[in-house]
């Protein structure tokens, strides 16, 4: 599903250039849960960005399932994005002025989808996050735990290919933490590649592969488990990308 | 998408009340004042608009060429011009001379005074007027006929009862018949009346009406729809040039859509006129509405922090660049809107004063289409105007490192905020010092000395009898000792009018082409106006002694040679008159400019206007009544009406009063705008530097200290706009000063005064806030880290 071979990523501050990401590659499977690790400073984040199309390299190629998107303007990667990815940050960014509902229903709405299927799928989602009872609420009225159960399901509620999560634990206690990490894994197993940034090696072992990461640079990769890719289709039409089918 | 904009909008308003308050008030006082401004405008512009082919109407003014310059008349034409003209230039289809007037009406036991025209019957084919009763066809067809307005039948023979064919008797004399009664016209014609009665009457009455050699009346054409403008006016040209075989008179035509708009003429062209004051007060309500949004637009970006994580949260989502700018530009005319429904509260408390201000009686139409769609644009445009900079600021802002909590407040968004903040107070510097300018320059020319004693000096219309019964009327009144002196004339002492040249004289500058006014007045009007005589003697009080005796002004002595004019003899049109006396000169006409040499004449059969002096220590209300009686008695047909002149003369500067009062008002609401931005800008600060302060007041700062740390930075932007605002204060000044000949010296202390002004209500403004934050205890800013 991804492959990035020497991807670069430089900063230029006031005359310091800092090299985020320093010839990196690899490349991940579609359906694998794969886990990135490393020192505060690393790259990861910056990894994830340019992997969620939210920020573009400097250097080097990104494929998107067989698609050179490097090189993409904002709106395509907009539109990409929004077909394809779904987010987990460490600080849920939810919206504050939303309700819990209006959060998960946002990406519905940039991908076009429909007032009552909206409805639909939210219910479905928030019952399955079990945080149903709380859909009228306001984030600031959740506790962390409920809010990153928000985030993952406003994350997976337009069925992504691919969830992007960075720390997504963060900022939570240990049995919400597991909480979180245990919807993830579910997610995977229902058939979603995971790529999820942690200095947790607990929360590293929920997945198939880690990385590790230095200055930019890969240094190891753990294989935990054994992964078989399975041959779901993926949302290429004669080479070109559309937006992905929702259900 | 768009529902989801809306709450989030909402919610925000809701969230940040102080903010959105200062917002909304600000947008609402804006958009007030622009719908009040653009009301008036509809009113100017639509002078005379109600008429049927309001654009096939002319009068026909004269340029007239003395001593060297053009002149404009513009309601000045000889009787017969009218006929003669729609006989002989092709494109006139008809042409209607007229002469305004005033009427008494006695019908029905009631007796009224009311103003109106004789008018020749084809009047009612220029203006198509909408009778009520009676036709146009015939209507002025009948010597002794009348039209009425509605408002004026009902006055007189009630309400559903038909007027028609009904008896008026006009001005105690004869008896005339309605023929017609017509809707009332809109206030906002140039030349309305209440009835109208055939010319002929006028002409029975003064022959003289029917040769050329006199120019009064006005003249109406209205051309046919396939003429040609150009051609039209160049037949009336050289009509009227081969009339009087001379090339210093042409006569012209003046549309009915410039009589309101555009009727000053400098040197025989067309310069303007109130229309400079409409596109004044347009551009007035721009900036305005542009001062409100800025209020607007600064808020939106300084505190745009909060709004920084939601835009990234939504990129990352999928949402493009547009959809976030359609998004903040939803959420900016939402809150013009709930600007505008408090707007139109603003309006409907304001527009009863605003009317007063303005004498007029403007009305909100709250069901008429075009209001509400002219207030719907403002208050649409005024919120893409407000939101646009704000929504392409937020929506670029990169998700990235809005997520990674990095400052989003960008310099050069600072900066433009900064820049804003000048603007708004270079406009509102530039308002006061206009405000003030106006101001000092109609005091100026309102104090200018006239020559003459404006005050007590009362002016009576003559009617009936009061010419017949001037001896007995002055000495009933001078017994009471309430009246000092009174006297006759032609003409009101404020105006021009009644002049000619042709004079000769031996001596002096021979100059026929002179304009010279002429003021037929009885004995004692020097003494009544307060006119001083310089020389010579008075008109004595038998007239057979000084019929062929002139006072003339001592500009006239003046052109007649350097030593003095007395004895001298002057010819007009065959007449000799010598000079017995010199007057000093006196202003009239023109308020600004210098007026013609008068000749005075001691003659009062044609007098017009009878002129009391009332005692400067008498009481005014039984004064009033005292001479109310006397007129009562001696002219019992008409009713007393009189005038004081110097609410004529104040009358005199119906234009400069307006904008003299709407400049002040307007700089003030220029100022208050921006000082709510201000306020919500300093409050932000003060906000954010919570923590600075408390660290500061922990180290030991004090609250002067702390005040002025605050205070500084928004002060000194004050100062940048008033380094700019005075120049420009002072080029507009002085260029709309150029338009009076009589004006003053722009005084460099108005300008201080007025940046002064603007520096102390900001400062007050910004400490207010900065003092609220200095005083607050730092323990309580510092625990909320
Ligand atoms: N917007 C930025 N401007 C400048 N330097 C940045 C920016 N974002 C990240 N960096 C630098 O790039 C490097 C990698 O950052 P990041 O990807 O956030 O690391 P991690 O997420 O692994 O902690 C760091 O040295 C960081 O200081
Ligand atoms: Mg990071």
């Amino acid at each position: 599903m991804i492959k990035i071979t020497d991807l670069e990523k430089y900063y230029a501050t006031e005359e310091v250039r800092t090299i985020a990401l320093n010839k990196l590659s690899f490349s991940v499977k579609t359906g694998e849960f794969v886990a990135v690790m490393g020192p505060s400073g690393c790259g990861k984040s910056t990894l994830l960005n340019i992997l969620g199309l939210l920020d573009d390299p400097d250097g080097g190629s990104f494929m998107f399932n067989d698609i050179e998107v490097s090189g993409f303007n904002e709106r395509k990667r907009a539109e990409l994005r929004k077909h394809n990815i779904g987010f987990v940050f460490q600080s849920f960014n939810l919206i504050d002025e939303l309700t819990v509902f209006e959060n998960v229903e946002l990406p519905l709405i940039y991908t076009g989808v429909k007032s009552a299927e909206r409805k639909e799928r939210v219910d479905a989602v928030l019952e399955k996050m079990q945080i149903m009872h709380r859909r009228k609420h306001f984030p600031q009225q959740l506790s962390g735990g409920q809010q990153q159960r928000v985030a993952v399901a406003r994350a997976v509620v337009n069925n992504p290919k691919l969830i992007l999560a960075d720390e997504p634990t963060g900022n939570l206690d240990s049995s919400n933490g597991n909480e979180v990490m245990g919807l993830l894994t579910e997610l995977n197993e229902a058939g979603t590649t995971i790529i999820m940034v942690t200095h947790s090696e607990h929360d590293a072992k929920y997945s198939h592969r880690i990385i590790r990461m230095l200055d930019g640079q890969k240094v190891t990769e753990n294989i935990l488990a054994d992964f078989k890719s399975s041959e779901r289709p993926l949302t290429t039409e004669g080479g070109t990308l559309t937006p992905a089918e929702v259900k | 998408m768009f529902i989801n904009y809306l709450k989030i909008a909402l919610r925000n308003l809701w969230k940040n009340k102080g903010y959105s308050f200062l917002n909304i008030f600000g947008l609402a006082i804006g958009i007030c004042c622009a719908a009040l401004i653009f009301l008036w405008v509809e009113d100017e512009v639509n002078y005379n608009s109600n008429f049927a082919d309001s654009n096939l109407i002319y009068t026909i003014p004269s340029n007239q060429k003395y001593d060297g310059q053009w002149r404009t008349f513009t309601q000045a034409t000889p009787g017969p011009l009218a006929a003669e003209l729609k006989e002989s230039v092709p494109g006139i289809e008809h042409s209607a001379k007229t002469w305004q007037s005033d009427f008494l009406l006695n019908a029905n036991d009631k007796s009224v005074n009311k103003s109106g025209w004789y008018v020749d019957p084809e009047y009612l084919d220029i203006f198509k007027l909408e009778f009520v009763e009676g036709n146009a066809n015939n209507a002025l067809t009948d010597v002794k006929s009348i039209v009425i307005t509605q408002t004026l039948a009902n006055q007189i023979f009630g309400k559903n009862v038909p007027a028609l064919g009904q008896s008026i008797r006009l001005n105690d004399a004869e008896e005339f018949k309605v023929t017609g009664v017509v809707e009332d016209l809109p206030n906002n014609v140039t030349f309305g009346f209440e009835c109208l009665v055939p010319f002929r009457n006028f002409e029975l009455e003064n022959p003289w009406t029917k040769e050329y050699g006199a120019n009064f009346a006005t003249t109406f054409v209205k051309l046919s729809p396939t003429a040609n403008f150009e051609t039209v006016n160049q037949g009336v040209r050289d009509f009227v040039m081969d009339k009087f075989e001379e090339d210093d008179t042409v006569f012209f035509l003046h549309a009915m859509k410039d009589w309101r708009l555009r009727d000053n003429f400098e040197n025989g062209e067309q310069a303007g006129g109130r229309i400079q004051y409409v596109k004044l007060f347009i551009i007035i309500a721009l900036f305005i509405l542009l001062i409100a949004s800025i209020n607007f637009m600064n808020l939106a970006t300084a505190r745009s922090e909060k709004r920084a994580n939601e835009v990234g949260v939504r990129k990352a989502l999928g949402s493009d660049k547009r959809s976030l700018i359609y998004q903040f530009i939803t959420e900016s005319v939402m809150t013009t809107l709930i600007a505008g429904l408090l707007g139109v509260a603003l309006i409907a408390i304001l527009l009863p004063q605003f009317n007063m201000l303005i004498e007029k009686q403007l009305i909100m139409g709250w069901d008429d289409p075009l209001h509400l769609l002219g207030l719907f644009t403002i208050t649409l445009s005024l919120g893409i105007l407000a939101g646009l900079y704000p929504a392409f600021y937020l929506s670029s802002f990169n998700p990235v490192e809005v997520m990674k909590g990095m400052k989003t407040t960008s310099r050069s968004a600072n900066l433009i905020r900064k820049g804003l903040v000048i603007g708004q107070f270079v406009i509102s510097i530039v308002f006061i010092i206009s405000a003030f300018t106006v101001y000092e320059q109609i005091q100026y020319v309102k104090s200018r000395e006239l020559g003459y004693n404006k005050e007590n000096l009362l002016r009576i219309p003559v009617k009936g009898d009061i010419v017949k019964n001037f001896s007995p009327i002055k000495q009933d009144l001078l017994a009471t000792h309430t009246v000092n002196h009174m006297a006759l004339s032609n003409s009101k002492i404020l105006n021009a009018g009644n002049n000619g040249s042709g004079l000769t004289w031996k001596g002096g500058i021979d100059t026929e082409d002179i304009l010279i006014s002429y003021r037929y007045v009885s004995n004692g009007f020097f003494e009544t106006v307060g006119i001083t005589l310089k020389e010579g003697r008075n008109f004595s009080s038998t007239i057979a002694k000084d019929s062929s005796s002139a006072i003339i002004s001592e500009s006239f002595a003046k052109l007649m040679g350097d030593d003095s004019a007395i004895g001298k003899t002057i010819n007009r049109w065959g007449d000799s008159y010598t000079v017995t006396g010199v007057a000093e000169d006196y202003l009239y006409g023109d308020m600004y400019g210098t007026s013609d040499p008068v000749m005075f004449i001691n003659n009062h059969s044609e007098a017009r206007y009878l002129y009391m002096r009332v005692d400067s220590t008498a009481d005014l209300n039984a004064a009033i009544n005292q001479i109310e009686e006397t007129l009562a008695k001696y002219n019992p047909a008409f009713p007393p009406e009189y005038e004081f002149v110097d609410s004529s003369f104040n009358a005199k500067f119906q234009s400069e009063n307006l904008v003299g009062k709407l400049s002040q008002v307007f700089a003030l609401l220029a100022v208050i705008i921006s000082c709510l931005g201000l306020f919500g800008l300093s409050a932000y600060t003060a906000e954010q530097r919570k923590k600075e302060i408390g660290v500061r007041k922990v180290l030991g700062s004090s609250v002067v200290n702390i005040v002025k740390l605050l205070s500084a930075d928004f002060l000194k932007l004050v100062m940048i706009a008033m380094i700019i605002a005075i120049p420009a204060g002072y080029f507009l000044m002085n260029n709309w000063l150029q338009d009076f000949a009589y004006r003053i010296d722009i005084n460099y202390w108005t300008f201080f005064i007025a940046a002064a002004m603007a520096q102390v209500i900001a400062l007050a403004t910004v400490s207010f806030q900065a003092i609220k934050a200095a005083i607050a205890n730092p323990v309580t800013s510092l625990r909320t880290e």
